[in-house]
């Protein structure tokens, strides 16, 4: 990296600690913030559009955060902090979600397991992730919802080596909480433009998850590679945007959030930042099922450091298996996603939501070798009071 | 250089006090007490109530709701609220209940004396009467009865005909539940419209007018209304519906006498 992007880097970082930071401590703290940020900041812009709907007879309204329940009222199941909460509302979440790889690629070309086996003693063939999400979502005050998951972990790698030897290694356990807060920052509605909601998403991820996995391999009981382990080990921010927009049975949203790692971690590596956006459009169909079609780009870097427990070549020397070299971790996709909410009649007092969603890469460009994806699934239900 | 910030600050803190208690309204006995009365009339036809088929909580609000927004029987208009503008010191806020409309059981209660001291009964899907009153920076209780939670959702009208709203508060009020809030001044600002609806229930919808003294009324079915008790001196007399807007006199109360003066609207 030259040192003009780093700096621009690192500037970025600073600035996004120091947003993530604030927002978290205003949400942690408890402060009675009464309206979004933004809220009578936009004088010149509320004028114009308050003069625009009162010559076409409209209702302009400032402020209102407020998806009326439907099942659209939340974005589709695979996106996290898509909408926040009214003030003492809380939200249950359990989602699960798989994402299965198979097969191998460099940059954007598929790689045999010849072509693997060719430079690595070790072939990984395909791998399954499986994450158990416990969410809590919970309105402190009209401008800030305090967010909170909990996942559980379940990988499962299957390999292949040059003399034809198959084996499955596998980890499981909690991976790394994450806490958090939405800030409200503007929203504006009438009935000819739709309504547009903004908030800000800011959490950090705290390393509860292991990264010390170890398992059976042909060369014994030995760590786990990267991608086995099931935490980071650094404490990891989470800054992010978020838009919402709606009109009739239409709704559409945009979201953009980082993944920034603070520093190396106990074991003398860090994996690398990551950014994604999503956009996407939804219908609502009735009032009770709204159908969605998501776009998902997501960049992540290399990994920094490395663990020297974690074996990289055999006892001759070959390197062992891609999985086990933090420069081989990289990469971008673009996924494609459709996905159904479900809206369910209360059930005592209950707000019922039941989501699914699932999606194929239509471009992905890996700094491999490295397993490439096949597909993603989600399904999630959350319980609002 | 300190020391005149030092004096600059007192000085600042001592006008905003100042200012503050200036605005205030203060109880004081009323010598001579003037009265004001009238009637509200409506002329033309009343929109016709909104009917609204029920989609939550069937059980609690039944299937089929109407808002009736402009209540006018005979020529009379129900609902108007009329301010007596400018009134600095006298008589204490008067303890007065108003019913909303059937089938709903809501009530506006102002429990009176030094302050207002309005609470929102929420019953029966109901928040209370179309029009109501409530004065800046103090605590309004908002309550439900019901069985079911309601999400009580304020604005501020920017404009004077309520077209441009912002969102004062947006909060669950929990079944048997309440709690207060307080309508800041700062975020009123020179706005006196105040809107009030259910994000769950788009029939409940009611509108309050900011006042700043206790000399107030709200017409009957008959379409009158009385003030009374009122310090002698030159005021603006107001009428105000969140339908068919607002009306102003000047008027000039006598010590002792009663004044007769009548608002006309039309639709």
């Amino acid at each position: 990296m030259d040192s003009g992007r780093e700096k621009l880097w690192f500037g970025f970082r600073t600035i996004c600690m120091s947003v993530v930071s604030s927002a978290v401590i205003i949400g942690g703290s408890g402060l009675a913030v009464e309206a979004a940020i933004l809220d009578g900041m936009m004088g010149g812009f509320e004028e114009s559009m308050g003069k625009r709907a009162q010559e076409k007879g409209e209702q302009l309204v400032i402020g209102d955060f407020y998806p009326a329940e439907s099942p659209d009222s939340h974005g589709p199941i695979g996106m996290m902090g898509d909408h926040t909460h009214n003030q003492g509302e809380f939200m249950f979440t359990y989602k699960y979600m798989r994402m299965f790889m198979e097969g191998n690629r460099d940059g954007t070309n598929n790689l045999s397991k010849a072509d693997v086996l060719r430079d690595f003693f070790v072939a990984p063939t395909e791998m399954t992730t499986q994450m158990h999400m416990f969410g809590f979502m919970y309105g402190l005050n009209q401008t800030v919802t305090l967010t909170a998951m909990i996942p559980y972990v379940l990988k499962s790698m299957d390999h292949e080596t040059r003399t034809g030897v198959k084996f499955t290694t596998k980890s499981s356990g909690f991976g790394d909480i994450r806490l958090g807060s939405l800030v409200r920052l503007y929203a504006f509605e009438a009935p000819s433009i739709g309504s547009h909601r903004f908030h800000f998403n800011a959490a950090v991820g705290l390393p509860t998850g292991d990264i010390k996995a170890t398992g059976a391999t042909p060369l014994g009981v030995t760590r786990l590679p990267y991608p086995m382990q099931l935490g980071s080990g650094t404490v990891d921010l989470f800054p992010g945007l978020t838009y919402s927009g709606g009109l009739g049975r239409a709704t559409w949203g945009a979201q953009a959030i980082g993944t920034i790692r603070l520093g190396d971690n106990s074991q003398g590596y860090a994996l690398g930042d990551e950014y994604e956006v999503s956009a996407y459009g939804a219908y609502r169909w009735a009032d009770w099922i709204s159908n969605s079609l998501r776009l998902k780009w997501k960049d992540w870097a290399d990994y920094e450091g490395r663990d020297p427990n974690i074996t990289r070549t055999n006892p001759a020397g070959v390197p062992l298996v891609p999985t086990a070299l933090t420069g081989l971790r990289g990469g971008e996709r673009l996924d494609l996603l459709v996905g159904v909410n479900i809206l369910f009649p209360e059930v005592m007092g209950l707000e019922n939501h039941l989501g699914i969603e699932g999606g194929v890469p239509i471009y992905q460009n890996l700094d491999g070798p490295q397993l490439e994806s096949d597909y993603t699934f989600f399904v999630g239900w959350q319980i609002i009071n | 250089m300190r020391k005149v910030l030092s004096y600059a600050c007192l000085a600042t803190l001592i006008f905003i006090g100042w200012v503050t208690m200036a605005q205030a309204y203060d109880v004081a006995e009323v010598r001579d007490g003037a009265t004001i009365t009238g009637r509200v009339t409506f002329s033309g036809k009343p929109p016709e109530p909104l009917q609204f088929e029920v989609e939550k909580n069937l059980e609690v609000c039944g299937h089929q709701r109407s808002l009736e927004k402009v209540e006018a029987l005979n020529g009379l208009l129900k609902g108007a609220v009329v301010i007596l503008e400018g009134v600095e010191s006298g008589k204490p806020f008067a303890k007065q209940d108003f019913q909303g409309k059937a089938p709903g059981k809501g009530t506006f209660q102002y429990v009176g004396g030094e302050t207002l001291g309005l609470r929102v009964n929420t019953e029966n899907c109901n928040f209370g009467p179309f029009t109501g009153v409530l004065t800046p920076d103090e605590a309004v209780r908002f309550g439900n009865k019901d069985s079911i939670k309601h999400v009580l959702h304020t604005f501020v009208a920017l404009d004077t005909r309520g077209n441009v709203l912002r969102t004062l508060h947006n909060r669950d009020i929990q079944p048997d539940g309440s709690f207060d809030r307080v309508f800041d001044s700062g975020k009123l600002k020179d706005s006196r419209l105040i809107r009030m609806t259910c994000n769950r229930h788009d029939f409940m919808q009611n509108w309050l007018y900011v006042v700043k003294n206790p000399y107030f009324a709200i017409s009957d079915e008959k379409g009158q209304f009385v003030i009374d008790n009122i310090p002698p001196g030159h005021y603006t007399l107001r009428a105000w519906h969140p339908v068919l807007g607002l009306q102003e006199q000047e008027v000039h109360v006598l010590p002792g006498k009663a004044l007769g003066t009548d608002f006309a609207f039309s639709g």
